[in-house]
């Protein structure tokens, strides 16, 4: 050995060393990830999945009023109020059920109090709230009989009255004013609204209930994660136990339990889900077993369908032929080789599951009052659709971002965690 | 073939009976009987009632007069709207949701396919993008919402855009509304599956060889690819009734129609057992036979289908 020149080495260099490490192997999961994170749809779906989960879970913690809080006088405020200036610097709102509020700096508004004259101003609280026209104007006939000038309110406002004639409201359609109301006080009448300014108080807006509609999105979004998640849960659960059993066992077993499942999605599942959910008792327990009692027959023929082949691979033989059980073959072998395309169901699951609970809540099958999910908050919403669209915008919206977030995401999981899915 | 249509019929027959079955236990459990009201009745009158009804019978004899009922297609009296037949409800309620339905199917079928087919053979050009973009938004925004904006946008939120009736079907304007909240996502959803499967299409080999042969463009598209790619669109009929059918109970709810989505709805919230059950197997056995219907045709059409499916 040590007749060996040491002269006859040359050392490598830098870069030849470098060209010899060998590269870290990608697992399946880092292999999948890199690819989950080149995706920008999925990235950002991914950022919307935290917001919105960010949104209901901590987002309480914000505000000070509970979901189930009402506040008398401050029903029907809209997020965005229009403000008349009554005198330099004292600006006034008037809410859609005409209750009259001072608009400070701070945004803390402050109802005035009607003045009751007797009886002269029964009849009014509701005027102007969701009449056709010729009802409204039937109303409003009928009043002028009555008394001369009856569409006016006063409030106090110190010690003096600002006054509100809402007539022009009513006659707009014949009359052809390009204002709803004048506002008198100290003898200037104001027709026009100065501006309009965020409403502090209630970002959202109030329900019709004079409940603050921020907290009750962010509520909602509890409600409708917790339902997916939890009937996804479920789903996986019975789908994967089920399908991986019929997989597995094969042959009349296999052929027994397929043909439940068959008839069970030989209907429309939304139907089966109605037909639970109206012989349980409404509320959160019933909607997420419903929905996962029943979307369950999707995954168990996607497992089933990955059990088939998977069971005819070396490994399930050699586990087999070591005298392994069933039970653990499926547990141990079979299912975790089957994870990527689990998860990809179970993501597009939860879009699906947020769906299908709103379409209950909104046909009157969700949970029950004062709780309530996007689409209960959405079904309210609808009688005063055209005077208080905020109210159906913001949970519609809540609706609409979560399932483009999760669509997003899931397509982009379907690509990176099965790559023969993809498609050009 | 023969013998593969009369198993295919046998099968939907015993689905259909399965769910009925299905649905009479499911009612029938439901703790308290159909007239538990917040005001209890006295006793005496219930007992009258369940007389008039047969619900003091055994329920293995109301099972059997169920069943012989539904084969005479007599679905039983309403218990809540007095004097009133299921059977009654549902063809009173069968015109508007059909209409609506075929309306919705229609615009899908000529709308959706030739988007599909566009943003394909536009691919990551800007048309595409925008189609996609729309398609995305279809598939992903219930038709709740969707229905409610339109109502919203057009019947009168915006005062320049008050073009549209806010409920009802009394003009022809009033179909619009409905027909769009209702077609919305399987519109969406068929332009989507049209171009992705256009795209696999093109990328074949016959394509090419078509084209090489120097057939005129028109005609490789025509006569070899719009045929193939529409095969996959074709399997989501099924699907898609499922969807419109489902979607007409709110979308009867929003605008007011009285088709039997919206019948369904309000038996619903009156717990109304025999009509929420007369409903349910009318709805399922309606959908069973347009997908039996549907899988007939498609193996009529396509000669690769095999019939040894009940194998696999």
């Amino acid at each position: 050995m040590s007749d060996i020149n040491k002269n006859k080495f040359v050392f490598v260099s830098d870069r030849e060393k470098e060209h010899d490490e060998a590269r870290k192997s990608l697992t399946y999961w880092a292999d999948a990830f890199r690819r989950l994170r080149k995706s920008k749809p999925a990235m950002f779906g991914l950022a919307g999945v935290i917001l919105v989960v960010l949104f209901g879970l901590i987002g309480p913690l914000f505000t000070n009023v509970s979901y189930s809080d009402q506040e008398n006088d401050h029903r029907n405020l809209a997020p965005r109020l229009a403000i008349y200036e009554i005198e330099e610097g004292v600006f006034v709102h008037l809410s859609g059920d005409y209750n009259m509020f001072i608009v400070p700096e701070d945004g803390n508004l402050q109802v005035l109090e009607v003045y009751e004259e007797e009886e002269e101003l029964e009849g009014r609280s509701d005027v102007g709230e969701m009449l056709s026209p010729s009802e409204m104007r039937k109303q409003r006939e009928e009043e002028a009989a009555k008394v001369e000038n009856v569409n006016l309110i006063k409030y106090m406002y110190g010690e003096e009255f600002i006054e509100l004639d809402y007539s022009f409201k009513l006659e707009r359609d014949e009359k052809g004013h390009d204002f709803d109301f004048a506002i008198t006080y100290k003898g200037n009448t104001v027709n026009y609204p100065a501006k309009t300014v965020a409403n502090k108080l209630y970002p959202f807006g109030t329900d019709s209930l004079g409940r603050d509609l921020l907290t009750r999105v962010m509520f909602g979004a509890r409600i409708s994660l917790l339902v997916a998640a939890a009937a996804t849960l479920v789903n996986f659960l019975i789908g994967v136990v089920y399908g991986a059993i019929a997989g597995y066992k094969g042959g009349r077993t296999d052929n027994i339990m397929m043909r439940i499942v068959d008839v069970i999605n030989s209907v429309p599942l939304v139907l089966i889900i109605i037909l639970l959910m109206v012989m349980f008792e409404a509320g959160l327990g019933t909607i997420i077993l419903a929905i996962g009692l029943v979307y369950w027959v999707n995954m168990a023929r996607l497992v089933r369908g990955q059990m088939l082949s998977l069971k005819e691979q070396e490994f399930v033989l050699a586990a087999r032929a070591l005298g392994v059980r069933s039970r653990k073959i499926i547990t141990r072998h079979l299912i975790p080789n089957a994870m990527g395309p689990i998860i990809v169901s179970m993501t597009m699951m939860i879009p699906s599951a947020i769906f299908t609970e709103s379409f209950l809540s909104f046909i009157g099958l969700g949970v029950s009052a004062p709780m309530a999910s996007w689409g209960t908050l959405a079904n309210n919403a609808l009688s005063g659709l055209l005077t208080y669209p905020y109210q159906l915008m913001f949970p519609a919206g809540a609706i609409a971002i979560t399932m483009l977030a999760f669509n997003f995401l899931g397509d982009g999981l379907r690509d990176a965690l099965d790559p023969r899915l993809r498609k050009g | 073939m023969a013998k593969y249509f009369i198993k295919r019929f046998v099968v939907a027959i015993i689905t259909i009976l399965i769910i009925a079955t299905l649905t009479f236990v499911m009612m029938h459990s439901i703790p308290g009987g159909p007239f538990t009201r917040e005001k209890a009745l006295p006793e005496a009158q219930i007992q009258i009632l369940e007389e008039k009804y047969h619900l003091d019978d055994p329920l293995i004899k109301q099972y059997g007069d169920y069943m012989a009922g539904l084969f005479r297609l007599d679905l039983g009296p309403s218990f809540v709207k007095i004097g009133v037949e299921v059977n009654e409800l549902i063809a009173l309620g069968i015109p508007p949701t059909a209409k609506i339905g075929l309306f919705a199917l229609i615009l899908i079928v000529i709308l959706g396919i030739p988007f599909g087919i566009i943003s394909a053979l536009k691919q990551n050009k800007p048309i595409d993008y925008i189609v996609m973009f729309m398609a995305t938004l279809g598939v992903t925004i219930p038709s709740f919402v969707v229905a409610t904006l339109i109502i919203f946008v057009f019947a009168g939120g915006v005062p320049a855009l008050n073009w549209l009736p806010t409920f009802g079907l009394t003009s022809p304007l009033g179909y619009i509304g409905p027909v769009l909240a209702l077609a919305g996502y399987s519109l969406s959803f068929v332009t989507r599956l049209t171009r992705s499967s256009m795209l696999e299409v093109l990328r074949q080999d016959y394509i090419r060889t078509a084209r090489a042969n120097g057939i005129r463009e028109y005609k490789v598209m025509a006569k070899h690819a719009i045929k193939n790619a529409l095969i996959p669109v074709i399997t989501y009929i099924g699907p898609m009734i499922a969807a419109i059918m489902t979607g007409s109970f709110v979308i009867e709810k929003i605008f007011h129609i009285p088709g039997i989505g919206g019948y369904f709805i309000e038996s619903i919230t009156n717990r109304d057992y025999t009509v929420i059950m007369g409903i349910t197997v009318f709805y399922a056995a309606f959908y069973i036979i347009m997908v039996l219907l549907v899988d007939v045709a498609y193996a009529l059409v396509d000669p690769r289908i095999k019939f040894t499916k009940g194998k696999s």
